[in-house]
């Protein structure tokens, strides 16, 4: 089988005395889509990114079989990932006074650490402080997207319109009618794999063909269902049947995916570069710059209107800047709140765009880590079958405080889960003894497990907030962000619930539970950074309208996470994409009207 | 092609034992002693041994592997952990055999080892943790080797799928 892999368009010349259309600061899902739709509006667009442009197939070899690895997938001596206890008995900056080369976030030691090592930033440059948080980086182009989790999920008005709902935080600015047309471009342009279940929220996309389920899956769907609930195949961003896309293959079942961080080197799960960027360069319209990290959106000081970007190069450290008519942030929810924050001058003394004094507050994302584990005993002993080839294993969606009210807690959360055989028999671990005994148990065992870990709506408060430290800097000189962030009570009870509520849904099923996690995995782990810019109707208490646009600076847009009113349950990606979609479509329509 | 071959797994297995006219010899450790490695070899090969499934951890090369993860580690410390813990592996064989690990009769390293496993939950002295050491690098090495993934597990993924994906439908 080959598969043809063509070679992306030429990067535009970048000319940086002129004044673009448009700059975008960041590649990833957010950078990306904006790239794709004000290119395909005909502006002329110039993309920049802090990290580098890699041979991202040849980091990934998603194929490679662990014994033809010298290390079987480890990094080189001298590599670290940080671990859950070094997050957890250690302040940040986590890395600082590391004795090792180069230390990644914790993403790093799920194995196969040598194939994330110049994806992932290297922590001894990136550093940040304040309370713990496991924040993962990735500076390439194409940002996280090169080695994401790929569920691609939606969120409803039970997401949107929380406070309506129950009382607590705020709506957001738009409701699932206005976004629902712009899932099904994201869907249809970037192909979505799943099954319709038709649940109210949990909205279906436009799906192309779905993973398939193992046999023990088959047991907790059919069990779930009498109870009311769902186990849904992985709803994957990745195209099972194939998009209209030079640049990507649709998928094979090779199964990769869940062996490693994630990255698909034939580009059937989604990603940035492939997904959206090559595309949006063939169309004559974009200019990528690299290397180019940027620590200021410039002010022009008669207008108040954003100029510009000011940037570092990542590698010559000479400060540059890119001009534009329109500055569209898509760093990443942390990054782009930096960012504002960062751009300070006499018209925005406490950050562009800041009036509020929201910029970089509001923080919400996931809460992880309790778990059950489970062993179906019919499966023990059974022939060895392909259970992993695929792109994901399963998710059950929401079913708390939908029609019913905790006593505990609001809002809700999901599991995701798999089953059955792998590459690795991860019970070998906890099997005891040795010998022939030990060897044939784990033998016998190994595709008789399942497993799923809940992903909670950590609640949107105000206090929990991020600022710039005032003394420390990263490898370019510019100030870090300093966390202000804990969970509280309502999480805790969430995730008190989410143990208790796997166990019994296993139990339901017939299933004999053989481990219950109960513990919280550290502030920010779930990877799924959201608000800190968030969206809103009153410019006094938000950062952003409803098309993502400063309600102080009109030729200013943030398009990432940042902008989510709230976290929900479901993860972020396809809303990112979404909503930067739509966004992007009101930008280059104001635009074209001369109204920026 | 995934199946191993009678041939090589043969060679495998001459090669790590370095059978006399075999014409194959095991290489020289890079961070062991002889003495040191024959230790590893033999204990890792009594926490996965060859079965009618499948080779063992000698045959995967357990040993060799470890052995050179522990010649480049960038921590020294780590080295030293594997040195003190066969240490404390031939002091228990001396006070239970008054042999070496690898002087004794199977039977002795059996009761040995034995004795070590009993502990597994709760690890005290220093040869009680080292039998949890070599137990996860054994695991770790063996079920990412060839015999490990195709010849025991039979693994069936990392294959290209042309048509439908493997499994059951969501009805």
């Amino acid at each position: 089988m080959t598969v043809i892999r063509f070679r992306a368009s030429q990067d535009q010349e970048v000319d940086l005395g002129r004044t673009y259309d448009a700059v975008v600061v960041g590649s990833g899902a957010a950078g990306g889509m904006a790239a794709h739709v004000l290119t395909s509006q005909g502006m002329k667009v110039l993309l920049l990114e802090a990290g580098k442009k890699i041979p991202i197939e040849q980091e990934l070899r998603s194929m490679e079989w662990p014994y033809d690895h010298p290390r079987r997938g480890e990094a080189p001596p001298g590599y670290h990932a940080i671990r859950f206890n070094e997050y957890n008995v250690r302040q940040p900056p986590y890395a600082t006074k590391s004795a090792f080369k180069h230390v990644f976030s914790y993403v790093g030691g799920w194995g196969g650490s040598d194939y994330v090592k110049n994806i992932l930033v290297d922590e001894k440059d990136h550093p940040y402080t304040g309370t713990r948080y496991a924040w993962v980086r990735a500076r390439l182009l194409g940002g996280k997207t090169n080695i994401w989790g790929r569920l691609a999920l939606r969120l409803s008005d039970y997401d949107f319109k929380g406070k309506t709902h129950d009382g607590y935080g705020e709506d957001w600015p738009i409701s699932y009618a206005d976004i629902e047309p712009y899932y099904d471009k994201v869907d249809l342009y970037l192909g979505i794999s799943g099954h319709r279940e038709n649940l109210p929220h949990l909205p279906d996309s436009l799906f192309q063909r779905p993973n398939k389920l193992t046999a023990a899956e088959v047991t907790l769907r059919k069990s779930l269902a009498t109870m009311g609930r769902t186990l849904t195949p992985y709803r994957a961003g990745v195209t099972t049947d194939g998009v209209k896309n030079r640049y990507r293959s649709k998928c094979f079942g090779r199964g990769a995916c869940g062996r490693r961080p994630g990255g698909c080197d034939i580009h059937a799960a989604f990603d940035s570069p492939t997904g959206l960027i090559y595309p949006a360069m063939d169309t004559g319209n974009l200019t990528l710059r690299t290397n180019s990290v940027a620590h200021e959106v410039v002010v022009d000081p008669s207008t108040g209107k954003a100029r510009g970007i000011s940037f570092v190069d990542a590698q010559n450290h000479k400060t540059y800047e890119a001009k534009a008519k329109v500055v569209i942030l898509a760093a990443s929810t942390l990054e782009s709140a930096r960012l504002l924050l960062l751009s300070k001058s006499r018209q925005y003394p406490n950050g562009i765009g800041n009036s509020s004094g929201h910029v970089g507050h509001n923080f919400c994302e996931h809460v992880m880590g309790p778990g059950v584990t489970g062993l179906v005993k019919e499966l023990v002993g059974a022939e060895p079958t392909l259970d992993d080839g695929k792109p994901g294993g399963f998710y059950v969606p929401r079913f708390r405080n939908l029609q019913d009210k905790q006593p505990g807690f609001i809002r809700g959360y999901g599991f995701e889960g798999g089953a059955g055989f792998s590459i690795f028999p991860d019970s070998a671990w906890n099997t005891p003894g040795f010998g022939g005994q030990f060897k044939k148990s784990v033998r016998d065992h190994a595709g008789a497990f399942i497993s799923m870990g809940g992903f909670g709506e950590v609640l949107a408060r105000y206090e929990n907030y991020m600022d710039l430290d005032p003394a420390v800097k990263d490898a370019w000189g510019i100030p870090v962000l300093r966390f202000h962030y804990q969970f509280s009570d309502n999480e805790k009870k969430m995730c008190e619930d989410m143990a208790n509520a796997g166990k019994e849904m296993f139990e339901a099923a017939g299933i004999e539970v053989v481990g219950v996690d109960k513990n919280i995995l550290t502030e920010g782990w779930s990877i799924h950074e959201l608000g800190t810019a968030r969206m809103g109707t009153d410019p006094k208490t938000s950062v952003l309208n409803q098309f993502q646009q400063s309600h102080d600076v009109k030729n200013l847009f943030v398009v990432d996470g940042s902008s989510h009113v709230s976290a929900s349950c479901q993860n972020p990606t396809w809303t990112i994409m979404a909503l930067a979609w739509r966004s992007c479509e009101h930008l280059a329509d104001e635009f074209k009207r001369g109204n920026l | 092609m995934i199946q191993q071959t009678a041939a090589t797994a043969a060679a495998a297995l001459a090669l790590a034992k370095g059978v006399p006219g075999s014409g194959l010899q095991a290489p020289k450790p890079k961070f062991f002693t002889p003495a040191e490695f024959a230790l590893v070899d033999e204990m890792s090969d009594m926490i996965i041994p060859t079965d009618a499934q499948s080779g063992g951890a000698r045959a995967a090369g357990v040993a060799a592997f470890i052995d050179g993860r522990l010649a480049e580690a960038f921590e020294k410390d780590e080295p030293q952990r594997w040195r003190a813990g066969i240490q404390a592996v031939e002091a228990l064989s001396q006070e239970m055999h008054t042999k070496t690990f690898m002087g004794s009769t199977p039977e002795q390293r059996l009761a040995l080892l034995t004795r070590l496993a009993a502990a597994e939950s709760d690890p005290k002295t220093p040869a009680e943790k080292f039998f949890g050491q070599i137990k996860g690098a054994t695991i770790r090495t063996y079920y990412t080797s060839k015999i490990g993934i195709h010849d025991d597990q039979r693994y069936k993924g990392n294959v290209i799928q042309p048509g439908d994906y493997a499994g059951y439908d969501a009805t």
